[in-house]
């Protein structure tokens, strides 16, 4: 594995787990989420770039495209959540377990 | 809904799983999954109440969770392979991590915490969207890819059986028994992937069906609840005699359709030489016939003289199209003995 790969694989892992294991807020999950995909979008670009292919050269600015879309739609139901729920905390998430 | 807003969510309902089926590329694979998420969303949350808005919001982190890790497995095999392609994975490593990532798209256990609760806070219609339409496209997916470790895949498959059978013993709230009793038929579709990919496309075409018509019936009879299913025999009396058959179709019971893809499936285990598989299969189907058993019961026998579990409804008269719910039905309870013809039209095209 070159360090590369290596590198946006951990730093993957690393964001992965902070949108497992977030504490509080809907945000800080949000933020993990859109670092992934960013990270995704580097690997992708990357990737071009060390096998000197071009033939995928449109594919991150279409992953860009889609995660931008995807972001946005969390951020809708943030706020939707706030305004039903009254914040955007974790526990409140609790509604449905009965 | 606006019929505008409804509309092009539901065409972007169909292209994105369109747009899956015909995918070679890892990343138009992925566009499709976005789009199905995308496009549902605003259907679940559409009525605004906060168990909707909290269902659309586990609903949304758990799939874009699973949808980046796709992406992430495939671009770590075009790291190291250097094609996108989706049937040619050659690491084991990717090939793993896109099984348990599509697994956690579809809920099978043991990630299937999230499907009890999100199904719960949608109504039935969207409920039944969630069941049937959005497991086509990641099975697509899992259908393509060949399973590299068959430890993996078995175990997924057991444990999602086990698990949604004894998970759903314990509930009184329909959705939730419904979203237990798709944990274990994906259990059961893949137990059998490896061997025989038409066969788990067969189990998946009569667990659509089956579930097709249970939503379609509870969306009839108004009710979520199993005390509200007592009333049913004063709403539609041919519904409460014939929606048994249909859930003991789902529990896997001779002569319904039900049990074709169980008796297939458990054929090709014993011929593959895995018997106690299929013992434990076949076992785990009881523990699923015992809640559908309750909910029939709940249907039929809680009429006078005995004590009524429910309220006197309204009968107020039901403008529900009533073909999708006859059709799905009719076909949930009789096909059995057609079944050679379905098998000659599904085992060669997969």
């Amino acid at each position: 594995m070159t360090l590369t790969h290596y590198a946006f694989s951990s730093s993957y892992f690393m964001s992965f787990l902070g949108l497992i294991f977030y504490r509080k807020h809907l945000l800080s999950a949000l933020l993990c989420l859109e670092a992934m995909m960013l990270i995704l979008f580097i690997s992708l670009c990357l990737w071009g770039l060390i096998l000197a292919s071009t033939v995928f050269s449109a594919g991150p600015m279409i992953l860009l495209a889609f995660s931008a879309c995807e972001a946005s739609a969390g951020l809708a139901l943030l706020v939707a959540m706030a305004r039903t729920h009254g914040t955007d905390r974790l526990k409140n998430l609790s509604l449905l377990r009965c | 809904m606006n019929p505008y807003v409804l509309s092009i969510l539901l065409m972007g309902l169909g292209l994105g799983t369109t747009v899956t089926f015909a995918s070679s590329h890892w990343l138009l694979a992925w566009m499709g999954l976005e789009m199905n998420t995308l496009a549902i969303l605003p259907l679940m949350a559409q009525h605004h109440h906060p168990r909707a808005v909290e269902a659309a919001t586990k609903y949304f982190l758990i799939q874009s969770a699973a949808a980046a890790t796709i992406l992430f497995a495939s671009s770590t095999n075009a790291w190291l392979s250097g094609q996108w392609d989706i049937q040619h994975i050659t690491h084991p490593l990717p090939t793993v991590m896109i099984t348990i990532a599509l697994s956690l798209k579809l809920g099978l256990a043991p990630l299937h915490a999230w499907l009890p609760e999100v199904v719960q806070g949608l109504d039935l219609t969207t409920g039944l969207v969630l069941s049937t339409w959005q497991k086509l496209a990641p099975f697509a997916l899992l259908l393509q890819i060949s399973p590299e470790i068959p430890l993996l895949i078995t175990s997924l498959g057991l444990i999602s059986m086990l698990a949604g059978g004894w998970g759903g013993l314990n509930h009184t709230q329909l959705r939730k028994v419904l979203a237990y009793s798709s944990v274990a038929h994906l259990g059961w579709m893949m137990v059998v992937m490896q061997f025989s990919t038409s066969l788990t496309a067969l189990a998946l075409l009569m667990y659509v069906i089956m579930t097709t018509s249970a939503f379609l019936t509870f969306k009839l009879l108004k009710s979520t609840d199993m005390n509200s299913l007592a009333m049913s025999w004063a709403k539609t009396p041919s519904v409460t005699a014939l929606a048994p058959m249909m859930l003991l179709s789902l529990g896997g019971l001779p002569p319904l359709s039900g049990f074709l893809p169980k008796w297939l499936i458990i054929q090709e285990l014993t011929k593959q030489e895995l018997g106690l598989v299929a013992t434990v299969a076949a076992l785990s189907a009881l523990l699923s016939l015992f809640f559908y058993l309750r909910v029939c019961y709940c249907l039929t026998f809680t009429s006078s003289p005995n004590n009524l579990a429910g309220v006197a409804p309204w009968r107020l008269e039901s403008k529900q199209i009533s073909l999708p719910l006859a059709t799905s039905t009719s076909l949930s309870i009789l096909l059995l003995p057609i079944s050679p013809a379905i098998l000659s039209l599904t085992l060669p095209l997969f």
